[in-house]
């Protein structure tokens, strides 16, 4: 039962991108993207705004659907516009801007997807919501509003409500980009701790400092193509593509 | 000059019961356009193609033809098609669905003013798009558009004045023929203009009260000029929240 109950799992979380392509108007954003998510790994992706990273996230999560090649996640066929929305509550999206509901407070904001969508009690959610709160350490803050919250603690309300679902797979849009440097902190040791717990994570990132010490694998995105991918180590550290080594070099100087 | 406003205010019952009469079929009418205003706006953004134009064609007939015109309509043309309603229904239908088309568009400006990233979050957490509607778009597009459909409420009362034309016992009716009978302009009209202000105040007041009770975080006050203390507290609170 066990066992089974695993394979399901290391089975449904994770993700494989063939041949993907994706134009928006005249402007060809990504040209033949393979990417392979294993179940429980954390995979970065790196590289220059407009490079197609946030595309190949949003396509993952469903919000966009590719023009050509194939795109499972978990075990729901993204490519299939048929099966596409069985993919929604079964991942989690942390967006750049945070995109809290303002006019729910934290814990509103948490429960509103198991009330409505998982069809909890209120008790129940309450008490769901309140663990996700408490994971993110933000229990405390449950009657507030986002408005009334910094930066770093509405995105770590948001991680809460993406938890809250019980998501097989997390994706990080830029999460820590719209906050002061000082609260960026707060966030990715949260994005740590879930990558500890084995959670199968795709983060779009500019901290280089989480993708060297937590990602499982680092892609290097250029101009809608993965220029190169690899261990932290080697991406990071030791780059071959001349792309990679120039963008690490602004990234770094900055 | 005293007797003159003696001899007027001894018609006070009955402005009072024309103010009644207004405040009643403004509520009416309000309600109803809220009605045809959500209704149409819903319409106007449906995948439905034949809802779509009706409901166009609807706001832009409305819109763009004289409110009295639309008011003659009801109450002298209808009843050819078999539709016969007295002047106070035909007027509160009137001006409901007057008032209707433009709420039409102040709602749907609403709907448009909701990010699309809130319904992205919404469709990631597994919200239906209906749900997403109800529980994430509708709650933050009706506090956005709360001070727009308060100022409709307002016209709805001050066009009500217009139901004189199908003599309608309101304010503005009764005070012509008050006038009439008395012929002492001055103070008849300077007492309507008074009780209509009352009334107008009274709806912003309300509604500014509804406001607060509302929305959370509460919304900040709909028309803060008119309450001189209350702006001095909210103008303190700002500059505290700003130290």
């Amino acid at each position: 039962m066990t066992a089974t109950t695993a394979k399901e799992q290391s089975i449904a979380s994770s993700i494989q991108l063939r041949a993907v392509t994706k134009a928006f108007g005249s402007v060809q954003v990504l040209k033949n993207i393979d990417l392979d998510v294993a179940s429980g790994k954390v995979v970065v992706l790196i590289g220059a705004s407009g490079s197609g990273k946030s595309t190949v996230l949003r396509i993952m999560s469903g919000l966009e659907t590719a023009d050509s090649g194939e795109v499972v996640v978990g075990d729901v066929p993204m490519h299939d516009p048929k099966r596409a929305p069985e993919i929604r509550g079964h991942v989690g999206m942390v967006f750049q801007q945070f995109n809290l509901f303002p006019h729910l407070n934290a814990l509103g904001n948490v429960t509103l997807a198991l009330r409505k969508s998982l069809k909890m009690s209120k008790a129940e959610a309450r008490e769901v919501g309140l663990r996700c709160l408490e994971r993110v350490g933000m229990q405390d803050r449950c009657a507030n509003y986002p408005s009334q919250l910094s930066g770093g603690q509405q995105q770590r309300v948001a991680i809460a409500r993406a938890l809250a679902v019980n998501p097989r797979i997390m994706f990080f849009d830029e999460a820590t980009s719209a906050l002061d440097p000082e609260l960026v902190g707060e966030v990715t040791s949260v994005m740590r701790s879930l990558a500890a717990d084995g959670m199968t994570m795709v983060v779009v990132t500019h901290e280089m400092g989480f993708a060297h010490r937590t990602a499982d694998r680092v892609v290097f995105m250029d101009d809608g193509v993965i220029a190169e991918q690899g261990s932290p180590e080697q991406v990071l550290k030791d780059p071959q593509h001349p792309r990679t080594q120039q963008f690490l070099a602004r990234v770094l100087e900055a | 000059m005293l007797y003159q406003w003696r001899s007027v205010l001894e018609y006070l019952p009955d402005f009072l019961r024309a103010m009644g009469l207004t405040l009643w079929i403004t509520l009416l009418a309000f309600a109803l356009a809220l009605v045809c205003g959500l209704g149409a706006a819903l319409a106007r953004n449906s995948k439905n193609a034949v809802l779509r134009l009706g409901a166009g064609a609807y706001v832009e007939i409305v819109r763009n033809t004289p409110v009295l015109l639309q008011i003659f309509v009801v109450f002298f043309a209808l009843p050819s098609f078999g539709l016969r309603m007295d002047a106070v229904t035909a007027g509160t239908v009137a001006i409901g669905v007057n008032v209707g088309g433009y709420l039409c568009e102040v709602f749907r400006a609403g709907i448009s003013s909701v990010a699309r990233a809130q319904r992205e979050a919404a469709q990631v957490l597994g919200l239906s798009s209906r749900q997403a509607f109800i529980s994430v778009i509708a709650p933050q597009a009706l506090r956005n558009v709360y001070p727009a459909t308060v100022n409709n409420l307002i016209q709805v009362l001050l066009g009500t004045s217009l139901l004189t034309a199908i003599a309608v016992p309101e304010l503005t009716g009764v005070a012509t023929v008050i006038n009439a009978r008395t012929l002492l302009f001055v103070q008849v009209f300077a007492i309507a203009l008074v009780l209509y202000l009352v009334l107008s105040n009274a709806l912003s007041f309300a509604s500014g009260l509804l406001g607060r009770v509302l929305f959370k975080p509460p919304l900040e006050q709909v028309r803060p000029g008119l309450w001189p203390v209350r702006r001095a507290r909210t103008i303190t609170t700002t500059a505290e929240v700003a130290a």
